[in-house]
Protein backbone atom coordinates (compact mmCIF):
# COMPACT_ATOMS: atom_id res chain seq x y z
CA UNK A 1 0.00 0.00 0.00
CA UNK A 2 1.56 3.53 -0.95
CA UNK A 3 0.65 7.20 -1.52
CA UNK A 4 -3.16 7.85 -0.36
CA UNK A 5 -5.42 5.70 0.96
CA UNK A 6 -9.51 5.53 0.84
CA UNK A 7 -11.50 3.73 3.53
CA UNK A 8 -15.33 4.24 3.90
CA UNK A 9 -18.21 3.96 7.01
CA UNK A 10 -21.05 2.50 6.34
CA UNK A 11 -24.16 1.51 8.27
CA UNK A 12 -27.44 2.51 9.15
CA UNK A 13 -28.63 5.75 10.42
CA UNK A 14 -27.39 7.03 13.67
CA UNK A 15 -25.02 3.79 13.66
CA UNK A 16 -22.05 6.66 14.58
CA UNK A 17 -19.91 7.34 10.87
CA UNK A 18 -19.99 10.78 11.09
CA UNK A 19 -19.14 10.67 14.39
CA UNK A 20 -16.39 8.04 14.19
CA UNK A 21 -14.64 10.70 11.31
CA UNK A 22 -15.35 13.39 13.80
CA UNK A 23 -13.38 11.16 16.43
CA UNK A 24 -10.29 10.45 14.65
CA UNK A 25 -9.89 12.82 11.56
CA UNK A 26 -7.03 15.62 11.72
CA UNK A 27 -8.68 17.96 9.74
CA UNK A 28 -12.20 19.39 10.55
CA UNK A 29 -14.47 16.91 9.13
CA UNK A 30 -16.63 17.71 5.68
CA UNK A 31 -20.47 17.24 6.54
CA UNK A 32 -23.62 17.17 4.70
CA UNK A 33 -25.74 17.23 7.24
CA UNK A 34 -29.69 18.16 6.44
CA UNK A 35 -32.32 18.36 9.55
CA UNK A 36 -34.00 14.51 10.02
CA UNK A 37 -37.47 14.32 8.81
CA UNK A 38 -37.86 10.91 9.95
CA UNK A 39 -37.90 10.67 13.82
CA UNK A 40 -39.45 7.03 13.39
CA UNK A 41 -35.94 5.75 11.64
CA UNK A 42 -33.98 7.42 14.27
CA UNK A 43 -34.30 10.47 17.02
CA UNK A 44 -31.45 12.35 15.89
CA UNK A 45 -31.94 16.35 14.87
CA UNK A 46 -29.59 15.62 11.84
CA UNK A 47 -28.73 13.78 9.64
CA UNK A 48 -26.15 13.09 6.49
CA UNK A 49 -27.29 13.29 3.31
CA UNK A 50 -24.07 12.96 0.81
CA UNK A 51 -21.19 12.04 2.38
CA UNK A 52 -18.67 13.25 5.63
CA UNK A 53 -15.24 13.35 4.93
CA UNK A 54 -12.03 13.17 7.03
CA UNK A 55 -8.32 12.43 6.98
CA UNK A 56 -5.52 10.91 9.21
CA UNK A 57 -2.15 9.90 8.85
CA UNK A 58 -0.60 6.50 9.29
CA UNK A 59 2.78 5.90 11.10
CA UNK A 60 3.83 5.03 7.52
CA UNK A 61 3.43 8.93 6.48
CA UNK A 62 0.63 8.28 4.10
CA UNK A 63 -2.73 10.04 4.33
CA UNK A 64 -6.19 7.79 4.92
CA UNK A 65 -8.83 9.13 3.49
CA UNK A 66 -12.18 8.87 5.84
CA UNK A 67 -15.65 8.80 3.59
CA UNK A 68 -18.55 8.41 5.09
CA UNK A 69 -21.94 7.42 3.54
CA UNK A 70 -25.87 8.12 4.31
CA UNK A 71 -27.22 5.76 5.76
CA UNK A 72 -30.66 5.27 4.55
CA UNK A 73 -31.24 2.78 1.70
CA UNK A 74 -32.49 5.96 -0.28
CA UNK A 75 -29.44 7.17 -0.19
CA UNK A 76 -28.07 4.12 -1.85
CA UNK A 77 -26.95 5.57 -5.03
CA UNK A 78 -24.12 7.14 -2.94
CA UNK A 79 -22.79 4.11 -1.90
CA UNK A 80 -21.12 2.76 -4.85
CA UNK A 81 -20.26 6.27 -5.97
CA UNK A 82 -18.45 6.35 -2.50
CA UNK A 83 -16.28 3.05 -2.88
CA UNK A 84 -15.00 3.65 -5.99
CA UNK A 85 -11.66 3.02 -5.14
CA UNK A 86 -11.76 2.09 -1.81
CA UNK A 87 -9.40 -0.35 -0.22
CA UNK A 88 -11.85 -1.49 2.89
CA UNK A 89 -15.14 -0.68 4.51
CA UNK A 90 -15.64 -0.04 8.31
CA UNK A 91 -19.73 -1.24 8.96
CA UNK A 92 -20.98 0.31 12.07
CA UNK A 93 -24.52 -1.40 12.99
CA UNK A 94 -26.19 0.24 16.20
CA UNK A 95 -27.20 -2.80 18.23
CA UNK A 96 -30.15 -0.87 19.79
CA UNK A 97 -32.38 -0.54 16.27
CA UNK A 98 -34.77 -2.93 15.66
CA UNK A 99 -33.23 -5.77 13.50
CA UNK A 100 -29.37 -5.31 13.46
CA UNK A 101 -28.80 -8.38 11.62
CA UNK A 102 -30.71 -7.10 8.82
CA UNK A 103 -28.88 -4.16 9.27
CA UNK A 104 -25.66 -6.52 8.53
CA UNK A 105 -26.77 -7.91 5.99
CA UNK A 106 -27.79 -5.12 3.95
CA UNK A 107 -24.87 -3.19 4.32
CA UNK A 108 -22.76 -6.85 3.68
CA UNK A 109 -25.02 -6.99 0.21
CA UNK A 110 -24.11 -3.16 -0.74
CA UNK A 111 -20.37 -3.73 -0.20
CA UNK A 112 -20.24 -7.50 -1.06
CA UNK A 113 -17.38 -6.95 -3.48
CA UNK A 114 -15.31 -6.00 -0.81
CA UNK A 115 -16.74 -8.26 1.98
CA UNK A 116 -15.65 -11.36 -0.44
CA UNK A 117 -12.34 -9.80 -0.79
CA UNK A 118 -12.27 -9.67 3.03
CA UNK A 119 -11.73 -5.90 3.24
CA UNK A 120 -14.25 -5.16 5.71
CA UNK A 121 -14.65 -4.89 9.48
CA UNK A 122 -17.82 -4.86 11.86
CA UNK A 123 -18.31 -2.54 14.65
CA UNK A 124 -21.34 -3.06 16.92
CA UNK A 125 -22.45 -0.65 18.73
CA UNK A 126 -24.46 -0.19 22.13
CA UNK A 127 -23.90 -3.67 22.85
CA UNK A 128 -23.60 -2.57 26.85
CA UNK A 129 -27.15 -1.06 27.09
CA UNK A 130 -28.56 -4.06 24.20
CA UNK A 131 -26.06 -7.20 24.14
CA UNK A 132 -28.17 -9.12 21.67
CA UNK A 133 -28.02 -9.82 19.02
CA UNK A 134 -24.27 -10.86 20.53
CA UNK A 135 -21.00 -11.01 18.40
CA UNK A 136 -21.48 -15.27 18.49
CA UNK A 137 -24.63 -13.91 16.46
CA UNK A 138 -23.21 -11.60 14.00
CA UNK A 139 -20.02 -14.46 13.62
CA UNK A 140 -22.80 -17.00 12.19
CA UNK A 141 -24.74 -14.41 10.26
CA UNK A 142 -21.73 -13.54 8.19
CA UNK A 143 -21.15 -17.17 8.18
CA UNK A 144 -24.38 -17.46 6.88
CA UNK A 145 -23.40 -14.99 4.03
CA UNK A 146 -20.35 -16.45 3.57
CA UNK A 147 -18.37 -13.66 4.74
CA UNK A 148 -15.09 -13.90 7.26
CA UNK A 149 -14.17 -10.58 8.47
CA UNK A 150 -13.80 -9.58 12.22
CA UNK A 151 -16.45 -8.32 14.18
CA UNK A 152 -15.96 -6.20 17.40
CA UNK A 153 -17.63 -3.97 19.89
CA UNK A 154 -16.91 -0.06 19.34
CA UNK A 155 -17.79 3.03 20.51
CA UNK A 156 -17.97 5.46 17.50
CA UNK A 157 -17.17 8.28 19.91
CA UNK A 158 -14.08 7.19 21.38
CA UNK A 159 -10.83 7.58 19.34
CA UNK A 160 -9.29 4.23 20.36
CA UNK A 161 -12.18 2.30 19.46
CA UNK A 162 -12.38 3.37 16.07
CA UNK A 163 -8.38 3.25 15.21
CA UNK A 164 -8.24 -0.23 16.55
CA UNK A 165 -11.04 -0.96 13.60
CA UNK A 166 -8.80 0.80 11.24
CA UNK A 167 -6.06 -0.77 12.32
CA UNK A 168 -6.98 -4.02 12.54
CA UNK A 169 -8.65 -3.71 8.75
CA UNK A 170 -5.68 -2.30 7.26
CA UNK A 171 -3.52 -5.22 8.66
CA UNK A 172 -6.33 -7.87 6.94
CA UNK A 173 -6.19 -5.90 3.62
CA UNK A 174 -2.46 -6.50 3.81
CA UNK A 175 -2.39 -10.16 5.13
CA UNK A 176 -4.51 -10.83 1.79
CA UNK A 177 -2.70 -8.91 -0.49
CA UNK A 178 0.55 -10.51 0.61
CA UNK A 179 -1.41 -14.00 0.59
CA UNK A 180 -2.63 -13.46 -3.25
CA UNK A 181 1.04 -12.40 -3.89
CA UNK A 182 2.12 -15.94 -2.14
CA UNK A 183 -0.39 -17.62 -3.83
CA UNK A 184 0.10 -16.28 -7.32
CA UNK A 185 -3.46 -14.41 -7.61
CA UNK A 186 -4.45 -11.27 -8.04
CA UNK A 187 -6.92 -9.71 -5.70
CA UNK A 188 -8.28 -7.35 -7.81
CA UNK A 189 -11.83 -8.51 -8.15
CA UNK A 190 -12.64 -7.00 -4.47
CA UNK A 191 -10.63 -4.07 -4.15
CA UNK A 192 -12.65 -2.06 -6.59
CA UNK A 193 -9.35 -0.56 -8.31
CA UNK A 194 -7.15 0.23 -5.65
CA UNK A 195 -4.51 -1.96 -7.50
CA UNK A 196 -5.03 -0.01 -10.64
CA UNK B 1 -41.39 16.89 11.67
CA UNK B 2 -41.80 13.96 9.30
CA UNK B 3 -43.01 13.74 5.80
CA UNK B 4 -45.50 10.85 6.85
CA UNK B 5 -46.96 13.93 9.35
CA UNK B 6 -47.23 16.52 6.58
CA UNK B 7 -51.09 17.33 6.08
CA UNK B 8 -52.34 16.79 3.82
CA UNK B 9 -53.51 20.22 2.88
CA UNK B 10 -50.15 21.64 3.26
CA UNK B 11 -49.06 18.77 0.64
CA UNK B 12 -52.24 19.76 -1.68
CA UNK B 13 -50.89 23.47 -1.93
CA UNK B 14 -47.56 22.50 -2.06
CA UNK B 15 -48.05 19.96 -4.69
CA UNK B 16 -50.22 22.73 -6.81
CA UNK B 17 -46.73 25.00 -7.03
CA UNK B 18 -45.15 22.41 -8.54
CA UNK B 19 -47.59 21.84 -11.07
CA UNK B 20 -47.78 25.34 -11.56
CA UNK B 21 -44.08 25.51 -12.40
CA UNK B 22 -44.72 22.27 -14.92
CA UNK B 23 -47.49 23.73 -16.55
CA UNK B 24 -46.75 27.13 -16.95
CA UNK B 25 -43.27 26.75 -18.27
CA UNK B 26 -42.51 25.95 -21.70
CA UNK B 27 -39.63 23.24 -21.73
CA UNK B 28 -40.17 22.14 -17.97
CA UNK B 29 -40.62 17.96 -18.24
CA UNK B 30 -40.44 17.71 -14.15
CA UNK B 31 -40.31 19.20 -10.61
CA UNK B 32 -39.90 17.76 -8.02
CA UNK B 33 -40.27 19.05 -3.92
CA UNK B 34 -38.30 17.04 -1.16
CA UNK B 35 -37.42 17.54 1.95
CA UNK B 36 -33.94 18.63 2.76
CA UNK B 37 -33.44 14.73 4.13
CA UNK B 38 -34.18 13.15 0.38
CA UNK B 39 -37.99 12.35 1.15
CA UNK B 40 -40.78 13.37 -1.68
CA UNK B 41 -43.21 15.62 -0.97
CA UNK B 42 -44.69 16.54 -4.14
CA UNK B 43 -43.42 15.49 -7.88
CA UNK B 44 -44.58 15.86 -11.56
CA UNK B 45 -42.43 14.22 -14.19
CA UNK B 46 -42.80 13.68 -17.69
CA UNK B 47 -40.50 10.97 -18.61
CA UNK B 48 -39.87 7.93 -16.59
CA UNK B 49 -37.33 9.12 -13.95
CA UNK B 50 -38.28 7.85 -10.31
CA UNK B 51 -39.42 11.07 -8.18
CA UNK B 52 -38.51 9.37 -5.37
CA UNK B 53 -34.97 8.28 -6.07
CA UNK B 54 -34.40 11.74 -7.60
CA UNK B 55 -35.90 13.33 -4.06
CA UNK B 56 -33.16 11.40 -2.34
CA UNK B 57 -30.57 12.78 -5.04
CA UNK B 58 -31.91 16.40 -4.77
CA UNK B 59 -31.14 16.31 -0.66
CA UNK B 60 -27.62 14.83 -1.76
CA UNK B 61 -26.98 17.58 -4.22
CA UNK B 62 -27.84 20.52 -2.81
CA UNK B 63 -26.02 19.57 0.35
CA UNK B 64 -22.94 19.05 -1.73
CA UNK B 65 -23.66 21.75 -3.91
CA UNK B 66 -23.81 24.03 -0.45
CA UNK B 67 -20.65 21.73 1.24
CA UNK B 68 -18.24 22.87 -1.87
CA UNK B 69 -19.73 26.48 -1.68
CA UNK B 70 -18.75 26.49 1.76
CA UNK B 71 -15.26 25.02 1.19
CA UNK B 72 -14.34 27.36 -1.57
CA UNK B 73 -15.12 29.92 0.46
CA UNK B 74 -17.91 31.63 -2.00
CA UNK B 75 -20.92 32.62 0.18
CA UNK B 76 -24.18 31.80 0.32
CA UNK B 77 -24.91 28.89 -2.20
CA UNK B 78 -28.12 29.75 -4.43
CA UNK B 79 -28.35 26.71 -6.76
CA UNK B 80 -26.75 23.47 -8.31
CA UNK B 81 -27.08 23.20 -12.10
CA UNK B 82 -26.50 20.31 -13.87
CA UNK B 83 -26.51 20.65 -17.94
CA UNK B 84 -26.25 17.38 -19.93
CA UNK B 85 -26.93 16.32 -23.63
CA UNK B 86 -31.16 15.94 -23.14
CA UNK B 87 -31.46 18.33 -20.45
CA UNK B 88 -30.81 20.00 -17.57
CA UNK B 89 -32.13 20.06 -13.75
CA UNK B 90 -31.65 22.91 -11.33
CA UNK B 91 -31.76 22.63 -7.87
CA UNK B 92 -31.84 24.94 -5.10
CA UNK B 93 -33.17 25.06 -1.52
CA UNK B 94 -36.85 26.43 -0.38
CA UNK B 95 -36.51 29.90 1.34
CA UNK B 96 -38.39 29.68 4.63
CA UNK B 97 -37.90 29.79 8.45
CA UNK B 98 -36.54 26.45 8.82
CA UNK B 99 -34.43 24.22 6.02
CA UNK B 100 -36.84 22.05 5.56
CA UNK B 101 -37.26 21.56 1.76
CA UNK B 102 -35.20 21.59 -1.49
CA UNK B 103 -36.85 21.85 -5.19
CA UNK B 104 -35.50 20.06 -8.55
CA UNK B 105 -36.87 21.57 -11.58
CA UNK B 106 -35.83 19.00 -14.89
CA UNK B 107 -35.97 20.96 -18.25
CA UNK B 108 -35.23 20.05 -21.69
CA UNK B 109 -32.01 20.85 -23.36
CA UNK B 110 -33.03 24.13 -24.88
CA UNK B 111 -35.29 25.73 -22.08
CA UNK B 112 -33.64 29.41 -21.47
CA UNK B 113 -31.68 28.99 -18.40
CA UNK B 114 -32.60 32.41 -16.87
CA UNK B 115 -36.33 31.65 -17.44
CA UNK B 116 -35.54 28.40 -15.43
CA UNK B 117 -34.04 29.94 -12.76
CA UNK B 118 -36.04 32.88 -12.91
CA UNK B 119 -39.05 30.36 -12.35
CA UNK B 120 -37.86 28.00 -10.05
CA UNK B 121 -36.95 30.78 -7.68
CA UNK B 122 -40.98 31.96 -7.84
CA UNK B 123 -41.67 28.36 -7.19
CA UNK B 124 -38.87 27.82 -4.11
CA UNK B 125 -40.27 31.49 -2.55
CA UNK B 126 -43.66 30.49 -3.02
CA UNK B 127 -43.34 26.81 -1.61
CA UNK B 128 -41.32 28.77 1.41
CA UNK B 129 -44.12 30.81 2.70
CA UNK B 130 -46.72 28.22 2.64
CA UNK B 131 -44.70 26.25 4.74
CA UNK B 132 -43.38 29.06 6.94
CA UNK B 133 -47.66 29.44 7.00
CA UNK B 134 -48.02 26.06 7.83
CA UNK B 135 -45.42 26.39 10.77
CA UNK B 136 -46.81 29.31 12.10
CA UNK B 137 -50.00 27.63 12.51
CA UNK B 138 -48.76 24.59 13.70
CA UNK B 139 -46.39 26.55 16.07
CA UNK B 140 -50.00 28.47 17.50
CA UNK B 141 -52.09 25.15 17.92
CA UNK B 142 -49.36 23.60 20.00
Amino acid sequence: MSGELKLLFAGAMGAGKTTAIRAISEIAPITTEATNGDFTECDKEETTVAMDYGEITLPTGEKLRLYGTPGQARFGFMWPILAAGALGVVILIDNSRPDPLADLELYIDAFRALADAGAVIVGVGHMESCPRPSLEAYAERLAALDVVVPVMPADARRHSDVVGMLEILLQQIEATWAYDEVMGGVSACGLMGANS
Amino acid sequence: MSVRTLPLELIADLDNEVRGLHARVSGVIGCVLATTDGRQVSAVVDNEADPQRVSAMVGSIVALGETIGREVMIGRTQFVAVSAVGGMILLQRVPAQRDLLVVGTLARHNTNLGILLHETGITAVAAGKILDEWLGRDRQSA
